[in-house]
């Protein structure tokens, strides 16, 4: 590829200019004049399409790194998407995967469920065991009736004894003290009895009281059983669902990388234009150069003193077009902003 | 990771095949030139060349005649990566060693499957 403009000698093979006669030397002076004008314009030309053509191509260049960013981010994106997910976990971290997680609380909700239902059973048959207690209670109770109840035909039979005893005199007298001890005996027979039956009472009733306790707290633990079970249920469920969805997440975002990719394919190859028009530039401004070349040597030293020609060429509107034909000026440079 | 060298004066062209083998898994490693990939190859252990055929300071053919003398990469694939089409101009590449000729612009899968077939 030829950079800028270049001077080669007059090629062995060239014709050298006929000998022609003074009119027609003179019109060929003025077409030379004025094709020395125009040599200016084919540097220029050459000059602008290499530059022209090194934009697209920096262009190019840009729009590639920035795929390789996108998709570097896109891969990354899902693979730590995918880690986290994944039974295994984060390839490179110590951090459990979801879904152990969501069997590490199930399994936990579970054993303190069944915690919760031992306890609530053990004071069931803590009741139970109060219960069979109080019927022994009642039983004793009945026991102490009779004792109480013979204790009454105890002190019969001592007040019959001890009239017997009067009615025997004075061979009675010996049966009438073992009649009276008897009494005696019997009223201490009671009053152990009476105080038993108290404490039995007051045993019952504490029972009682205890009994009512543990069912009140029976019965709202296991409420509370229920409605954690429910409430675990729901929760475990909600888990399963999010897990689902950030699952389906996954799988689209994974569609939408491989689907980026294939576009970002399509567009690699959409971009290649840029290495044909960058040829096909290449091509032109060689030409150009190879034209300027050779109109310099055959124009000789009309080429030297020629004045470049503007009329019928482009006005140079835009700041690269300017710098590259060397029209001079106060410019702002791309990007800048001034606010009047 | 398999390592194609990727030989070509045109920045972008080095660019957009190093970007879509990067993506197939592949390591890269970019010449500008023939001259280029010569002394990048004698410090590194390559598995195939992907080049372009016209370019400065040494082309495509003449690299891969020169490559072909090196014992390392006698029956390593070398891929020509060109605008260029005729059938001559194939031939040519044949004859200096190539493996195959691919025309650009390259479909970026497809290009992906076809170092797939040629390597082993």
């Amino acid at each position: 590829m030829n950079e800028g403009i270049q001077t080669q000698p007059r090629e062995p093979g060239l014709t050298p200019a006929p000998e022609v006669p003074g009119e027609i030397a003179m019109d060929r002076l003025v077409v030379e004049t004025e094709l020395a004008g125009y040599l200016p314009h084919l540097s220029r030309m050459s000059k602008q399409l290499k530059e022209t053509s090194q934009q697209i191509e920096s262009s190019v260049v840009g729009v590639c790194n920035s795929f390789q960013g996108i998709a570097e981010r896109a891969k990354q994106t899902v693979a730590r998407t995918t880690g986290f997910l994944s039974q295994e976990g984060g390839k490179d971290s110590n951090t459990t995967s979801f879904e152990s997680l969501i069997d590490n609380c199930s399994g936990t909700l579970v054993k303190i469920l069944k915690t919760t239902e031992e306890a609530s059973e053990i004071s069931r048959r803590a009741i139970e065991r109060i219960h069979q207690m109080d019927q022994a209670s009642q039983l004793i109770s009945a026991a102490l009736l009779k004792l109480e109840q013979i204790a009454r035909e105890n002190r019969m039979l001592a007040m019959n004894a001890r009239i017997e005893a009067a009615h025997a005199g004075i061979h009675g007298a010996g049966f009438g003290v073992v009649a009276v001890e008897v009494v005696s005996q019997t009223e201490k027979s009671q009053q152990v009895t009476a105080q038993v039956s108290e404490l039995i009472k007051n045993l019952r009733a504490l029972a009682g009281s205890t009994v009512d306790d543990l069912q009140r707290m029976n019965d709202r633990d296991r409420k509370r059983v229920e409605e954690c079970r429910i409430e675990v249920d729901e929760s475990l469920r909600e888990m399963q669902a999010t897990h689902s969805e950030m699952k389906s997440v996954l799988s689209g975002m994974t569609d939408a990388g491989a689907m980026l990719a294939r576009d970002i394919g399509s567009a690699v190859r959409g971009l290649q234009f840029q290495d044909r028009t960058n040829q096909q530039i290449a091509h032109v401004a060689e030409d150009l150069d190879t034209m300027h070349a050779k109109l310099t040597t055959r124009l000789g030293p009309a080429a030297a003193a020629g004045i470049a020609l503007d009329e019928g060429f482009a006005a140079y509107t835009m700041h690269e077009e300017r710098r590259i034909a060397g029209i001079g000026g106060v410019e702002s440079a791309a990007g800048e902003v001034e606010l009047f | 990771m398999r390592t194609v060298m990727i030989v070509d004066d045109s920045v972008s062209m080095r660019q957009m095949v190093g970007y879509t083998l990067r993506q197939g898994g592949f390591e890269v490693i970019e010449a500008e030139h023939g001259q280029d990939a010569l002394n990048k190859l004698a410090g590194a252990t390559v598995d195939l060349i992907l080049t372009d055929l016209n370019m400065p300071v040494m082309d495509g053919i003449t690299l891969i005649q020169n490559v072909r003398k090196q014992p390392a990469m006698k029956s390593k694939p070398i891929l020509m990566l060109t605008t260029e089409g005729l059938a001559s101009k194939k031939e040519q590449g044949k004859a200096a060693g190539a493996t195959g000729w691919i025309v650009k612009p390259f479909d970026p899968e497809k290009l992906l499957q076809t170092l797939a077939k040629v390597l082993p």
